[in-house]
């Protein structure tokens, strides 16, 4: 074939990676929406290595090529990650767009990332050098840009497995199915003992990148629902002074009302 | 790159194409194999009018490189119509009159095949997600998710 490479093994593909110049094609359900002629893609999705979910002491590791509808259907998956993926797009879309690619597409609103910041998830990089690992929150320059090589693949993303049961998760957009976010929040609160043991919050489409502000969510932790009940208006003016949302579709004050909401409401919803 | 041919199984039968692998596989269908069934509607992956059944799922056709389809195997309407499935749908989707211009009947159609496929007694909700990706223009969808009702109650033991 011309204009592009169907390796059958991931170290052909590595090596295809490092030699010449291709895009690397998960899904293609976002490249095929700017096809261009002259492309030469590096297919990836018949890549078996990459296209497994498995679990291990530490993480739930999902193939960077497993596909959004193999995601949904694995009973690995926590439901965080799944009532994500359930809202994108529509079934035809879910069947061949990857997670990988909607990662690397650096799109801060990529349904799936939103998850992976909240969760502080890992991503495992390779070339046909070696590999790293590096955190999700690095992974990201601004809108369309990482810090992936020029030789290097997303392999993998490392999830982890605790604290994920009691989340909170909105997509807000203009129908049910096949929409962008006009914005999307992911929050989660684990509460043991009475006394919040982690809160973690990231908010998508607002931005060139997804924003996550572990320095505010840090106010409520070791605290119990009642101390943070008495933090909530200092928590929320704090986020209200740090979430400057840029105009898209919609006004960058429409966002920022929303993301408050949201926020607002993930706390409610604990009895904060 | 070797310029080998990019093969693989539609409806029944093993092609070649000599297209590029950048190509979208609903110009390739429509252009080089003459399948006018798979419509475009798009090229946004929005419409779902170019679905197509890739290994089994359904997909939107304007979104696939035709080169990460080697080895795989596609069912368009053309094919899919000789089934026995094909012509319960075909009767439930007339009983209830549910086309009227028919740009988006052979994505619909394919839509419902792997729907019921996956779930043999969808409840209408299911009916409505299965469908989701397919827009219709005319009708409204409450013919179309009746007629898939009806299908999937005629067609027992045939999904």
């Amino acid at each position: 074939m011309v204009n592009g490479y169907l390796p059958a093994s991931l170290q052909q593909a590595l090596e295809i990676r490092a030699k010449e110049k291709v895009i690397p094609y998960g899904g293609g359900t976002d490249l095929m929406l700017a096809a261009d002629e002259k492309a030469v893609y590096l297919f990836l999705n018949k890549i078996l290595e990459i296209k497994t979910i498995t679990i291990d002491e530490s993480y739930i590791r999902i193939g960077a090529a497993c596909t959004f509808t193999q995601i949904l259907e694995s009973p690995l998956i926590p439901s965080i990650l799944k009532a994500a993926i359930q809202v994108i797009a529509a079934p035809g879309i879910r069947n061949v767009g990857t997670v990988g690619g909607n990662i690397c597409n650096a799109s801060p609103k990529a349904d799936s990332a939103l998850i992976f910041f909240v969760t502080q998830a890992k991503l495992r990089l390779g070339s046909s050098k070696g590999e790293r690992i590096i955190p999700i929150r690095e992974f990201y320059l601004g809108r369309n840009k990482t810090v992936l090589a020029g030789d290097e693949l997303l392999l993998e993303i490392l999830m982890p497995q605790d604290g994920l049961n009691n989340y909170y998760y909105q997509k807000v957009g203009v129908r049910n199915a096949l929409a962008i976010a006009r914005v999307s929040f992911a929050a989660l609160l684990d509460v043991q003992e009475g006394r919040i043991k982690h809160c973690s919050t990231a908010f998508g489409a607002i931005s060139d990148v997804i924003i996550c502000r572990e320095d505010i969510d840090a106010m409520l932790i070791d605290k119990t629902l009642a101390e943070a009940s008495a933090l909530k208006a200092k928590y929320l003016t704090s986020y209200d002074k740090a979430i400057n949302p840029i105009r898209g579709r919609v006004s960058a004050e429409y966002r920022k009302k929303v993301c408050l909401n949201l926020l607002g409401d993930f706390l409610a919803s604990n009895g904060i | 790159m070797e310029n080998t041919p990019i093969e693989f199984n539609l409806n029944g039968s093993q092609v070649a194409s000599d297209a590029k692998a950048n190509e979208r596989l609903l110009d390739v269908l429509r252009g080089e194999f003459g399948l006018a069934g798979v419509k475009c509607g798009c090229k946004e992956g929005e419409c779902g009018a170019c679905s197509v059944i890739l290994d089994g799922l359904l997909v939107n056709s304007c979104m696939v490189a035709v080169g990460s389809i080697q080895g795989s195997s596609v069912v368009t309407i053309e094919g899919y119509r000789q089934t026995e499935r094909f012509n319960v749908l075909d009767r439930a989707y007339a009983s209830v009159s549910a086309i009227q211009c028919g740009f988006c009947i052979p994505g619909m159609v394919l839509a419902s095949e792997c729907l019921l496929a996956k779930n043999a007694q969808p409840s209408k909700e299911q009916i409505r997600q299965g469908i989701s990706g397919n827009l219709c223009r005319c009708t409204g969808y409450n013919a179309i998710v009746e007629a898939i009702d009806i299908a999937a109650r005629e067609g027992k033991g045939l999904w």
